[in-house]
């Protein structure tokens, strides 16, 4: 008899005991009987008098009963440890089938014509290995894509490994072979005659198959070698005492694909971009194929390109501007007479454009020339001005339309506009500061300039020099950040107030020679970006497979975001500090959202590429070499009869259960 | 809602007024007219005492005594054989009926209530017994004598006799010994005895029916049972409670243990049955599903009730 402990056998004694413990507790603990009134106690009394002589036969029987449920208990709990008849062979093996489930998998050159995947193939070699597989052996399914999945634990009920195989489809992810490896290594360890079967088409990166080590490496005793080692080590997959066996699939190598596309906005003119793509032949042949951009669904531009084998070429087309939308999308085709690839995941791309928004600002000043100038240079911001009196006046009128910032220059108004209007203070003054003042610095200079904050981006201040500089206190446990800081003082700051963000500069125009400099416009620039959300250094064009974090304005306190994905199934990514952490299993435009209280707090749009060139070339490997050593092909087990008991056990138990329900009902055991 | 369900289960529905309508009277007239045709026959007197007085009909001799009336001598045989014999006559005198009725709580058990079936026998037996022109007296007890409907005779009574038997009160535990000899105190004149119980006594029911022999009373013994206290229906673990004494009991019931509590019913009423045939003591018993005329027809039928 073999025991094939799917649970472990120190959880089994666990239940066992808890269980023993409570049915002994069962029996020592008195139910609450009926009561039954009846005319004449005197004859029940001579009864049990002459019954008592048999008590301890009822004893006996009420320990008949513990023992029969104790019995049924851990006939139970041994059908757990799934026990099978034709006992444990010394040659039965722990094997792990990682079934490549990546990108390349859905390459269509299997089948007669080419109409089958490369997932399909892949499905049915699987199937041809568990026919051949050992009735003792244990195996477990594993699906390899952007991430490791184990889809079993290891057990030897070949029909559940067909059906759980049958739900296996390619992701858009490339393959992580490194982590696949890994994970099955470590499922491994420990199990006799380990294994690992690799079924996929080879398309693996290189260092992904340089990675495996099959022997241990003794750690060298000396510095700086050890470090190195370590390193090394963590990278490494240990395959020491594990055989791994290769079984490939797939043909074609015929494949021109898409690794990069990208777009990004200019910083001087924010409605024009410029947009890079790269595109590689993979194939031994030359291919011409028609690559067309999109904005949106209108086509921008339509390019004939022609690539000798292995050629990748670089495509930039500067300067583009005009198109409603922000999503990019590029697409090779294939021309006349030429055969399209079996490969067409790679063959459509998407980029995000950060969002271009209007803005309505309003600035409250006493005239500055400085001010006005810098504001517009910027064709996005539509620019309203007003003095000091006539906000108030306005203000007390409510007649002040909505915008989307104010800048409030050497002025500190008692009443604000409501929130989600963002603010700007140039030197802020009494108790409506937005942060308070601590003290005043003359001639002060910028030491420190925040090298994190969108606003203080590409800023050099070290040379600035101001008459007097306003120094605030900044709680950083509010999220209030420091921006500049004249000797650890700070003399400039932001945070955000829910959805409204404010930002405070210590200094006026009129004493500083800042306008002066390239940094005052940036400064701006920055700022007013900032407001907008318009991250220009916002990444929003990802590849699948790999994790991303996702900046996402005003999420605090929110812990999980909404995704759809481009097939239109929605799933759920957690929400951290104000980034979400993204993993794209498909190619396409992504919506993220976060909400609270039933309502879109925050919302962002991205797009996931395969780009990914070791995933594009689909060229499937025949043989594949893992750590330096060829791996082979693998071979059928011998065949043992066993025979599952868990079934029988169950039975087993049901009779007992119809025993005791009769002996019950008979009061036999009672 | 749990003990409301339990006070709910364990009401006792005593509902009495149906128990001596139109229809059950209509019983009692067949029963007196069948008692009469079939059983008393061509008798004259109703019943009579054995008992030697000064009735008409000649009894027996005795020996003379001082002080003896001479009007009683029987001279004729003074003159055959010289000796001094006084003659005896049957003393005729009306019959008392005392019917002694248990009123325990355990009367107040079974479908329909034991004590709803006594009361519509001793009904009918007092109309039996008033329409022959004999007295009758209804005494209920339990652990003693309760309040009692005195003896008296004529059928028009009758009604007065529901009346009593629907306002008995019905409580405590039964103690047949105390309840008779309370009963010898309180009456003197003697009779016969009808009494009428399931006869669960804790003490036992010789010493109430041999109380009522020695002092000269007529016992007549009439037992009623439930069907379900012969057959009880219940299993599994209970406990049980004696609804006079209150005494508990935490018991497993088996079917084994039913089987033993069936023999032990069997043989207590088999002991109050051997009892009263050792006594020449008129015995009956009759469980509540059995129509009282037809009870009441089957003791007219063995005797004992009617002479």
């Amino acid at each position: 008899m073999n025991l094939l402990t799917p649970i472990a056998s120190g959880t089994i004694a666990t239940v066992a005991a808890v269980l023993a413990g409570l049915l002994v507790l069962a029996y020592i603990l008195k139910m609450r009987r009926r009561r039954f009134e009846v005319p004449f106690s005197t004859l029940w009394q001579r009864v049990l008098k002459e019954k008592e002589a048999t008590s301890l036969w009822r004893h006996l029987k009420r320990l008949l009963s513990l023992l029969l449920l104790a019995t049924m208990v851990g006939l139970l709990l041994f059908a757990a440890l799934e026990p099978e008849l034709g006992g444990a062979r010394e040659d039965a093996r722990s094997i792990v089938v990682i079934v490549d489930a990546s990108a390349s998998m859905k390459t269509l050159d299997e089948g007669n014509t080419g109409e089958q995947s490369r997932m399909e193939a892949a499905r049915e070699q699987v199937r041809l290995l568990l026919d051949g597989m050992s009735a003792d052996d244990s195996i477990m399914l594993m699906r390899m894509d952007g991430r490791a999945t184990p889809l079993s634990r290891f057990h030897g009920d070949l029909a559940k490994h067909r059906k759980t195989l049958s739900t296996i489809e390619a992701s858009d992810t490339p393959a992580n072979l490194t982590a696949s490896l890994s994970a099955a290594a470590d499922a491994l360890r420990w199990r006799k005659r380990p294994q690992i079967i690799l079924v996929g088409d080879g398309a693996y990166p290189e260092d992904a198959l340089a990675s495996a080590t099959w022997e241990k490496v003794e750690v060298p005793a000396t510095e700086p070698d050890a470090a190195t080692f370590k390193n090394k080590q963590l990278a490494s997959v240990d395959l020491e005492g594990i055989e791994v066996r290769y079984q490939p699939v797939g043909s074609a190598a015929n494949n021109v694909g898409i690794i990069s596309f990208n777009v990004r906005r200019y910083i001087s003119n924010k409605l024009n971009y410029e947009v890079f793509i790269e595109i590689q032949n993979f194939s031994e042949e030359p291919a011409t194929r028609r690559l067309v951009l999109f904005n949106g669904d209108s086509e921008i531009d339509v390019k004939e390109v022609q690539l000798a084998p292995g050629q990748r070429i670089t495509k930039i087309y500067p300067d583009l501007g005009g198109g409603a939308e922000s999503v990019l999308r590029a697409r090779i085709e294939s021309v006349k007479d030429e055969a399209s690839d079996a490969f067409a995941l790679d063959d459509e791309a998407w980029a995000l454009m950060p969002e271009n928004k209007r803005q309505k600002v309003l600035l409250v000043s006493i005239d500055n020339l400085y001010m006005e100038g810098a504001l517009l240079i910027f064709e996005h911001l539509d620019v309203d001005k007003l003095t000091p009196e006539e906000y108030e006046t306005a203000f007390a009128a409510n007649e002040l339309p909505e915008y989307d910032a104010v800048i409030y220059h050497a002025y500190t108004p008692q009443n604000v506009l409501p929130s989600p209007t963002h603010l700007l203070y140039f030197k802020p003054s009494g108790p409506h500061s937005p942060f308070p003042i601590t003290g005043s610095l003359e001639r002060g200079r910028i030491t420190h300039v925040s090298q994190t904050h969108p606003i203080t981006r590409w800023l050099e201040m070290s040379d600035v020099n101001f008459d007097t500089l306003d120094t605030f206190s900044v709680d950083p446990s509010a999220a209030e950040v420091s921006l500049f800081e004249s000797i650890r003082s700070s003399v400039a700051a932001a945070k955000k107030e829910g959805r409204r963000k404010i930002a405070a500069f210590g200094f006026d125009l009129e004493g500083t020679d800042v306008m002066l400099r390239v940094a005052f416009p940036l400064m701006m620039v920055n700022t007013l970006d900032w407001f907008a959300g318009a991250d220009s250094d916002l990444i929003t064009t990802y590849t699948t497979g790999r994790p991303a974090r996702v900046p996402l304005d005003g999420t605090y306190g929110i812990s999980e975001v909404l995704v759809t994905m481009p097939s239109g199934a929605t799933q759920k990514a957690p929400l951290r500090e104000g980034y979400a952490t993204f993993f794209a299993t498909e190619v396409g435009v992504h919506k993220l959202v976060a909400r609270q209280g039933g309502e879109d707090v925050a919302e962002i749009q991205l797009a996931a590429n395969l780009s990914n060139a070791s995933e594009s070339d689909i060229e499937p490997s025949a043989e594949l070499s893992l750590g330096g050593k060829t791996l082979e092909r693998p071979v059928p087990g011998s065949a043992t009869p066993r025979q599952s008991l868990w079934i029988y056990l169950c039975l087993m138990v049901l009779l007992l259960l119809l025993v005791e329900w009769y002996t019950f009902n008979r009061r036999i055991t009672v | 809602m749990a003990a409301r369900a339990k006070k709910k289960a364990t009401k006792i529905e005593d509902d009495r007024s149906s128990l001596f309508n139109e229809e059950f009277l209509k019983k009692l007239e067949y029963l007196h007219m069948v008692s009469r045709k079939t059983f008393v026959g061509q008798n004259r007197a109703d019943r009579r005492m054995r008992k030697i007085g000064s009735g008409i009909e000649f009894a027996d001799h005795r020996k003379y005594s001082t002080g003896d009336d001479f009007r009683y001598i029987d001279w004729n045989v003074y003159g055959r054989i010289d000796k001094l014999l006084l003659r005896l006559f049957e003393e005729e005198e009306d019959l008392h009926i005392y019917i002694l009725l248990d009123a325990s709580k355990s009367m107040l058990i079974g479908e329909p209530l034991k004590l709803h079936y006594a009361m519509q026998m001793a009904a009918a037996l007092t109309y039996v017994g008033l329409a022959n022109l004999d007295r009758v007296g209804i005494v209920p007890f339990a652990e003693n004598l309760h309040a009692h409907l005195p003896v008296a005779r004529g059928k028009g009574r009758i009604f007065k006799v529901f009346d009593f038997l629907r306002g008995i009160e019905a409580g405590g535990p039964t103690n047949l010994e105390e309840a008779t000899k309370s009963f010898i105190h309180r009456y003197k004149r003697k009779g016969l005895v009808v009494v009428i119980s399931d006869f669960y006594d804790p003490s036992g029911f010789e010493e109430g029916i041999n109380s009522l022999r020695y002092n000269g009373f007529e016992p007549f013994v009439l037992q009623i049972y439930d069907e379900k206290e012969v057959n009880p229906n219940f299993h599994g673990d209970l406990t049980l409670v004696d609804c006079e004494t209150g005494f508990a009991k935490e018991i497993t019931v088996s079917k084994s243990l039913i089987d033993a509590y069936k023999r032990e019913h069997e043989k207590y009423c088999a002991e109050l049955s051997d009892f009263c045939s050792q006594k020449n003591i008129p015995y009956f018993r009759t469980h509540t599903k059995i129509a009282f005329d037809e009870l009441v027809l089957k003791i007219f039928r063995l005797g004992g009730f009617l002479k």
